[in-house]
C-alpha cells in the first residue's frame, strides 16, 4: 500500500513540473460555463421551474459538473496505449506491482494536483462571473462526497476497460475521443438527461453513465427526495460492481496477451 | 539457479499486402502469420555465471530475456528463477531480478534520477541504511551521486544508461538481464559498464544474463555463451572451446622484401597484396614456429603478426551455418 501511495507522490510532483498544460482546461471549462449559463438563462425565461429544478439551481449545476470534470480525469487509457506502442509496458511488467494498481495510483496523483490547478481556479471563476455554487442542504455533504467517490471508480473502470483494447487493437486514439466525448454528452454533465425524451432517458438511466455525473450533482443541487436518491445510488454501486466484475475478468487475460513492441 | 525448460513462443502478426488495396483488403479479410519466435528452448544458468546470448536481429533473443525476466508470457515451457515459476508467481520473482533495456529506460522521463531511485526504494520496499549501502557501492563503480539532482529528460545516453543499471540493482536482485546494453555507447561508457558488469559479479555473486552484439563486450565479459538463430539454440558452451570448435584456425601475416610469396605445406594462402601475405593454418596441424621455420629456409622475412580467430569470425561461420 505503501508503495502506490509513493506512487500518488511521485504523481503530484510530476503533474507540478508542467503547470502550463493545466490552463487549456482552465479556458475550456471557462467557455463551456459561460455558454450554458447563457443557455440555461434563456431557456429559464418562460418557465421558472423544469422537471423540479429552477434557474439558480440549474446555474449551480454548471459549475459543479465543471469542477466535477476535473476529478472525473483518467490517463490510463493513454497510458496503456503508449506502454503498449512504445513497450514501456515492459518496464511497468518487471516491478513488484500490480500494473493497474500502478495506473489507479497515477491517476489519483494527477487528479490531487488538478484539484489546486484546475478545480479550485474553476470554482473561483464560475462564483465570480455566474453565481456562488452553494449547496442545497449542507447536510447531504457527506453523502454527495460518498457519491463522487464511487462516480469516480465507475469513470475509472470504464476508461481503464477501455485501455485494455489497445493490448489487443494497439492504437486506439480515436476511440478514446469517441468515449470521451459520448461520455460528456451521456452522462448529462452538459445537459441533464431530464431534458431528454422519456425513452431516452429510461435507456439513459440503465447505463452507467449518468451515475457518474448527474447523480451526484442532483444530490447537491438538491434534485428529488431522499428516498428517490437512494434507489438511483443503488443502481450506481450495481454498475460499481459488474464494472469491477467486468474488470477483473479482463485483467487477468489481458496480461497473458502482452506483447512488447520493438527490441 | 535459472531452468529455463521446452521454452516456445509465437507471434501472430496481421499480414498486410502493400498499397492501398492491400490497405483495405486487410480491412475486411486480415491475413495473418505465426511467427515462431523461440522454438523449444532449453538450458541452465547457474549462480554467478555470466552468459552471453549472441544471434542476428530478429533471432528471438529479446523474446527469449523478456520471457525469463517476466515480461512476455510464454505459449510452451517454463522458466523457473530459484525454484519459483516466474509465471505464477510474478510479483514475488521480480524481486530477485533486475533488468535494463538498453534501447528503453525504466527511469523516469519527468524525474530527477534521485526521485525515480526513491521510486523504486519504496516499490521494492527497501530498508533506509541496505539503501544508502547500496547506493554508496554502486556510486564507488559509476560515480552516479554527481547525477542525483539531474532530470533524466536532460541526460545523455550514457548518463542515463548508467542511471538505468543502478535502479536495476538497487533491490540488490541475484539475476540482471541486460538486454543490448552498450547499443549506442562511447568507448568511455562501454568501459564503465563493462566494469560495472565484472565488479557487482565479483562482489555480489549476481548471475548476468546478457544479450549484445558487441564483440568486445563477449570477449571481455562472458565465459560461456549461447547463440541463437531462428528461435533455436545453435550452440551453447564455453566461449573458448567454441571458438576451438567452430574456427580451429589462425592466420599468419608475413611481410617479406618483395612481391613474391611462397606456398607452405600444412597451410593455405587466403591472402596476398604487394609485400604481405596471410597464411591460414590450422591449430591441431601446426604451429605458427612451424610455418615461419619454412618459410625462412626459402624466403628472408621481414616481419610477422598472427591473427587470432576473433569471436566476430565465429559468430560470422555460427550465422553463416544456420
Amino acid at each position: 500500500m505503501i508503495k502506490y501511495l509513493y506512487i500518488v507522490k511521485t504523481q503530484i510532483i510530476k503533474s507540478l513540473t508542467y503547470e502550463f498544460n493545466v490552463y487549456g482546461n482552465i479556458l475550456m471549462q471557462t467557455i463551456i460555463m459561460i455558454t450554458s449559463a447563457y443557455f440555461w438563462k434563456a431557456l429559464y425565461r418562460n418557465q421558472s421551474v423544469v422537471a423540479g429544478v429552477d434557474e439558480q439551481s440549474m446555474l449551480t449545476y454548471i459549475i459543479i459538473s465543471s469542477a466535477l470534470s476535473v476529478v472525473m480525469f483518467t490517463n490510463v487509457e493513454r497510458r496503456i496505449e503508449q506502454s503498449v506502442i512504445k513497450g514501456t509496458v515492459a518496464t511497468d511488467m518487471m516491478k513488484p506491482v500490480n500494473l493497474f494498481g500502478v495506473y489507479l495510483a497515477e491517476d489519483i496523483g494527477s487528479i490531487i494536483a488538478l484539484i489546486f490547478q484546475n478545480m479550485i481556479p474553476i470554482l473561483l471563476i464560475g462564483g465570480i462571473f455566474i453565481k456562488i455554487p452553494k449547496m442545497a442542504d449542507i447536510r447531504d455533504l457527506p453523502l454527495f462526497i460518498f457519491s463522487v467517490l464511487i462516480s469516480f471508480l465507475i469513470n475509472w473502470l470504464i476508461a481503464a476497460l477501455f485501455g485494455m483494447l489497445s493490448f489487443t487493437a494497439v492504437n486506439i486514439d480515436a476511440l478514446i475521443q469517441v468515449k470521451k466525448h459520448l461520455l460528456r454528452l451521456l452522462s448529462g454533465s452538459i445537459i441533464p438527461i431530464w431534458f431528454f425524451p422519456e425513452i431516452v432517458a429510461n435507456v439513459l438511466r440503465a447505463l452507467p453513465f449518468v451515475y457518474i455525473y448527474q447523480l451526484p450533482i442532483s444530490i447537491y443541487i438538491g434534485k428529488g427526495d431522499r428516498l428517490e436518491q437512494i434507489a438511483q445510488m443503488k443502481i450506481q454501486f450495481l454498475w460499481l460492481i459488474v464494472l469491477f466484475a467486468l474488470f477483473f475478468a479482463a485483467q487477468h487475460r489481458i496480461t497473458r496477451k502482452v506483447l512488447v513492441q520493438g527490441g | 539457479m535459472i531452468e529455463v525448460k521446452n521454452l516456445s513462443k509465437d507471434y501472430k502478426l496481421k499480414h498486410k499486402e502493400p498499397g492501398l488495396k492491400g490497405a483495405v483488403k486487410g480491412l475486411f479479410k486480415p491475413g495473418f502469420e505465426t511467427v515462431h519466435a523461440v522454438k523449444d528452448l532449453s538450458f541452465e544458468i547457474g549462480e554467478g555465471e555470466i552468459v552471453g546470448f549472441i544471434g542476428p536481429n530478429g533471432a528471438g533473443k529479446s523474446t527469449t530475456i523478456k520471457m525469463m525476466s517476466g515480461i512476455l508470457t510464454p505459449d510452451k515451457g517454463s522458466v523457473l528463477i530459484n525454484g519459483e515459476d516466474i509465471t505464477k508467481h510474478r510479483k514475488t520473482v521480480v524481486r530477485n531480478i533486475g533488468v535494463v533495456f538498453g534501447q528503453r529506460t525504466q527511469l523516469n522521463w519527468d524525474l530527477r534520477l534521485g526521485e525515480s531511485f526513491e521510486l523504486l526504494k519504496h516499490i521494492y520496499q527497501i530498508k533506509q541504511d541496505e539503501y544508502d549501502k547500496t547506493l554508496d557501492e554502486l556510486d564507488a563503480i559509476l560515480g552516479i551521486k554527481e547525477l542525483l539532482n539531474k532530470p533524466v529528460r536532460q541526460m545523455s545516453l550514457g548518463q542515463r544508461v548508467k542511471g538505468d543499471l543502478v535502479a536495476s540493482m538497487l533491490h540488490s536482485p541475484k539475476v540482471l538481464f541486460l538486454d543490448e546494453p552498450t547499443i549506442g555507447l562511447d568507448v568511455s561508457s562501454k568501459y564503465a559498464l563493462r566494469k560495472f558488469i565484472k565488479e557487482i559479479n565479483a562482489l555480489r555473486k549476481t548471475t548476468v544474463i546478457l544479450t549484445t552484439h558487441d564483440l568486445g563486450d563477449i570477449q571481455e565479459l562472458c565465459e560461456r555463451i549461447i547463440i541463437i538463430n531462428h528461435g533455436e539454440m545453435m550452440e551453447d558452451g564455453n566461449l573458448s572451446e567454441i571458438v576451438d570448435r567452430i574456427a580451429p584456425y589462425k592466420t599468419l601475416v608475413v611481410e617479406f622484401y618483395d612481391e613474391e610469396a611462397p606456398e607452405i605445406e600444412k597451410c593455405e594462402m587466403t591472402e596476398h597484396t604487394g609485400n604481405i601475405a596471410k597464411y591460414k593454418f590450422m591449430k591441431n596441424e601446426t604451429t605458427a614456429a612451424e610455418i615461419i621455420a619454412h618459410l625462412s629456409k626459402v624466403k628472408t622475412i621481414k616481419d610477422v603478426s598472427i591473427e587470432e580467430t576473433g569471436i566476430d569470425d565465429i559468430i560470422r561461420v555460427a550465422y553463416t551455418l544456420m
